[in-house]
């Protein structure tokens, strides 16, 4: 019983990490596929080591901590990487409006 | 037509040869003599679980003594290459024409919670080389992303130059004199059993391969540094 539940976060888990690269393949621009990217395998990663430590129960601790680390790294990383392309006018795809860090920028003053 | 054909031939080619290889792939049984000895000898004579960090750091010492000293010259050269095209270090920040942009709060922030991980990460991989997967080139190569980490968020950091390049030659120095104390105690060049080899798998055991493995570390963490600072915009 406890190990199909396991196994069932660690499908789940693998879901999101396949929607997480289909969403690379199929987002219209850098911004998009970055968020699909990140939103998706963060929280598959999560779920597979979940699935992981309920399977091995001695484990826990470690991959608590794996699960931490990536909740801190993969964000902050998308977030940087996102923040350069926009840094260097990377275009957004056509039908885009809503620029809220031009916005921000530009009521701060200055170029930032 | 002509260059899609061609991609389609060269993928097909690398498939034909993988397949070659997946195909006739047999998984070996036995060890083979030179790695049975090693498997053999190392719990045995130097007294380290890790059978890898006591090959690198007593059999082939001399030889990761040479890879390190590539690595100073690799250091060297960048710093060569890379400090000829800039304004000299005492100009002032504002001076300088291509000033890296500010990062942001949220870069900041995961920087101040990932640079303590990151290097409890990096000391625990070089303390525990003679007893689990690590050693002094990984984790120095760790304590590095630390400093890269710290120039990202923080563009303005100024790694002491003075400090890391002191380290750097003190650790290699004492490399050589642990290496040499091996030739007066012990017999031969970087022989690891001048300190008593103690229980099997405990922390403090295998000789002097931990504390090889600290130089090392110390060593590897202090050339890289150099290295990525001189990538400075």
């Amino acid at each position: 019983m406890i190990e199909s539940i396991g196994s069932l976060l660690v499908l789940l888990g693998a879901i999101f990490h396949f929607s997480a690269g289909l969403g690379m393949l199929r987002m219209p621009d850098a911004y998009t596929r970055m968020q699909a990217g990140t939103k998706a395998s963060t929280l598959g990663n999560a779920l597979v080591l979940a699935g992981l430590a309920i399977y091995h129960p001695g484990w826990g601790l470690k991959l608590f901590i794996i699960v931490y680390f990536v909740l801190m790294t993969n964000p902050v990383s998308s977030h940087a990487l996102a923040r350069a392309a926009h840094g260097i006018r990377i275009p957004m795809a056509g039908d885009t409006d809503i620029d809220a860090l031009r916005d921000a920028q530009r009521k701060a003053g200055g170029s930032m | 037509m002509i260059r899609r054909l061609s991609i389609v031939v060269a993928i097909a080619a690398f498939g034909l040869i993988f397949a070659s290889l997946a195909i006739s792939y047999t998984e070996q049984q036995s060890l083979r003599p030179l790695a049975e000895s090693y498997v053999r000898r190392v719990p045995q004579e130097l007294g380290a679980p890790n059978i890898i960090t006591g090959i690198l750091l007593t059999y082939r010492a001399f030889d990761t003594l040479g890879e390190v000293a590539v690595l100073f010259m690799v250091a060297a050269s960048v710093g060569l290459v890379l400090g000829a095209g800039h304004p000299p270090r005492s100009v002032s920040s504002e001076d300088r024409p291509d000033e890296a942009w500010p990062s942001s709060e949220i870069v900041q922030s995961g920087a101040q919670i990932l640079v303590p991980l990151i290097s409890i990460f990096a000391a625990y991989i070089i303390m525990n080389g003679h007893l689990s997967a690590g050693g002094g080139f990984q984790g120095g190569a760790v304590i590095a992303s630390c400093v890269l980490l710290m120039l990202l968020a923080y563009p303005q950091y100024q790694p002491n130059l003075e400090f890391l390049s002191i380290a750097e030659s003190m650790a290699g120095a004492l490399f050589v004199l642990a290496g040499i104390a091996g030739l007066i105690v012990a017999g031969s060049f970087l022989d690891t059993r001048i300190l008593p080899l103690g229980q099997f798998g405990a922390f403090f055991s295998a000789g002097t391969i931990p504390v090889l493995s600290v130089l090392l570390g110390v060593k590897v963490g202090c050339e890289l540094s150099v290295i990525l600072d001189g990538f400075r915009p």
